[in-house]
C-alpha cells in the first residue's frame, strides 16, 4: 500500500508541476492581454464619424453658439439621477441662454454608468444632427427610468422619445438604430478622463469648475455665477 | 490551540484562499466591464497624475482577477497573497488619505466610484473590510499550502 502510494506520487509529481506552470502562465497571459486591451481600447479614436457641431477642441461635446462667451461645459450622463435634478433646477435657464446666444454651451454626454448610457448618448448625438438636441435632452430627462441599466433604454424606446421631442427627421431613427455615434461616446469619455471629471453633473465656467456644494443645485446661485461671468 | 490550528491549517488556508480570491475576482469583474467608470474611481482619489490614474483604472481590474483566480485555483498562492495583500494595503492608504483630506468619494472597490455628495461616504466600513482581507493575505503568506491546491506542499503528509 505504502509503496504503491509512493510510486504513484513520483510519477504524478512532474506532471503536476507542468500543470502548475501552465496554469500560472495562462493567468499571467490573460491578465496581460486583458489589461493591455483595456488601456488601448479606452483611448480617443483619431478618425471617426462625428456629430455636427462637435470638435476635438471642445472635447467632442455637442456645442451651441461656438463663438459666444463665456463658455459653459456641462458633463452629464443621461442615466444619472443627480443630472436629472440639475436639469430640473437649471435646465430651462440654460436653454434660454442657448436660445438667446448669451454663452457658448458644450454638452459632454458621458456614458460611464453603463451600456444604456452609451445608447442614450448616441441618440442625443443623432438628435443634435436633426437640430433638436435641446428638446431631446429635456425629453430624455423627463422620461429617465428610475433604475440604471434596467433594460428600459433601448433603441426603439430612444426613437419614441425622439417623436415626443418633436423630431420628424427620418434620418433620426436610422441614426439611433445603426448606432452611428457609438464610437464617438468613447472620445467623450477619454476627454473627460483627461480633464479629471469624476462625477456628473460637472460644470465648468470658462474652464473652471463651479462649486459643487453651493452652485449646482441652487437656481439663484447658478444664475449668479453665470451672470457674474458675463452671461446677460 | 496551536495544535488545532496545525490540524485545521489546510482547511483554514483553503477558506482564506476562497474568500480573498472570491472577493478579488468579484471586484475585478465588476470593474472590468466598465473601464471608464473604473478609471474615474481612481482619478477621484486625486493622488496619481491623470494619465497614470487612468491607465491604472483600466488595468487594475485584470490584475485583481488574475490574483483572485490564482488564489481560488491554488497556484502561486504566496505570490498571489502578496499581490492581493499589497493591493489591500494600498487601498487602505488611498481611502485614508481621501478621508483625511476631506474628499467625498466612493471607493469604487466593486465598480462605481467617483465623487459623491458629502455624507455619502463609507470610509470606516471600506477600511475595516480591507483590513480583514489584508489579514487573510498575511495568513496565506505564512501558510500558503491548503487543501485542493495545485501548489505542492513542501512534504507530503
Amino acid at each position: 500500500m505504502a509503496s504503491a502510494n509512493k510510486t504513484g506520487n513520483s510519477s504524478k509529481q512532474p506532471q503536476q508541476k507542468g500543470m502548475r506552470g501552465l496554469v500560472i502562465g495562462m493567468i499571467v497571459f490573460v491578465v496581460a492581454v486583458g489589461a493591455a486591451f483595456a488601456v488601448i481600447s479606452n483611448q480617443s479614436i483619431k478618425s471617426l464619424k462625428l456629430p455636427s457641431s462637435v470638435s476635438k477642441a471642445d472635447g467632442y461635446g455637442i456645442t451651441f453658439n461656438p463663438t459666444g462667451t463665456p463658455k459653459i461645459d456641462i458633463w452629464e450622463d443621461f442615466q444619472c439621477p443627480i443630472c436629472n435634478r440639475f436639469e430640473g433646477i437649471n435646465g430651462n435657464y440654460i436653454n434660454q441662454v442657448i436660445q438667446a446666444g448669451h454663452a457658448k454651451v458644450v454638452f459632454h454626454t458621458m456614458s460611464f454608468i453603463g451600456p444604456e448610457s452609451i445608447l442614450a448618448a448616441n441618440a442625443g448625438a443623432c438628435a443634435a444632427n436633426s437640430g433638436k438636441f435641446v428638446q431631446y435632452h429635456a425629453a430624455l430627462y423627463n422620461n429617465q427610468p428610475t433604475t440604471e441599466n434596467s433594460g428600459k433604454i433601448t433603441n426603439p424606446w430612444l426613437t419614441l422619445i425622439g417623436a415626443a421631442a418633436g423630431i420628424t427627421d427620418p434620418k433620426f431613427a436610422s441614426c439611433v438604430n445603426n448606432g452611428d455615434y457609438i464610437n464617438w461616446t468613447k472620445n467623450i469619455e477619454a476627454d473627460a478622463a483627461a480633464k479629471n471629471v469624476n462625477a456628473t453633473p460637472t460644470v465648468f465656467l470658462n474652464g473652471k469648475e463651479l462649486d459643487r456644494n453651493t452652485q449646482y443645485m441652487d437656481a439663484a446661485a447658478f444664475k449668479k455665477a453665470l451672470t457674474d461671468a458675463g452671461v446677460k | 490551540m496551536l495544535k488545532s490550528i496545525q490540524k485545521y491549517q489546510g482547511w483554514i488556508s483553503l477558506l482564506a484562499r476562497l474568500v480573498l480570491g472570491g472577493v478579488l475576482i468579484a471586484a475585478g469583474a465588476l470593474k472590468a466591464g466598465n473601464p471608464a467608470h473604473a478609471a474615474m474611481a481612481v482619478r477621484a482619489y486625486q493622488v496619481l497624475p491623470l494619465t497614470l490614474a487612468n491607465i491604472l483604472g483600466y488595468a487594475l481590474p485584470w490584475v485583481e482577477m488574475g490574483a483572485g483566480l490564482a488564489l481560488v485555483i491554488g497556484v502561486a498562492v504566496k505570490a498571489a497573497a502578496i499581490i492581493g495583500g499589497g493591493l489591500m494595503v494600498v487601498f487602505i492608504v488611498a481611502i485614508a488619505q481621501a478621508w483625511a483630506r476631506g474628499l467625498s468619494i466612493d471607493c469604487g472597490c466593486f465598480g462605481g466610484g467617483g465623487t459623491v455628495a458629502p455624507g455619502h461616504t463609507a470610509y470606516v466600513q471600506e477600511i475595516l473590510r480591507d483590513t480583514g482581507l489584508t489579514a487573510l493575505a498575511v495568513y496565506l503568506f505564512r501558510f500558503p499550502h491548503g487543501k485542493f491546491g495545485l501548489d505542492k506542499a513542501p512534504q507530503a503528509e
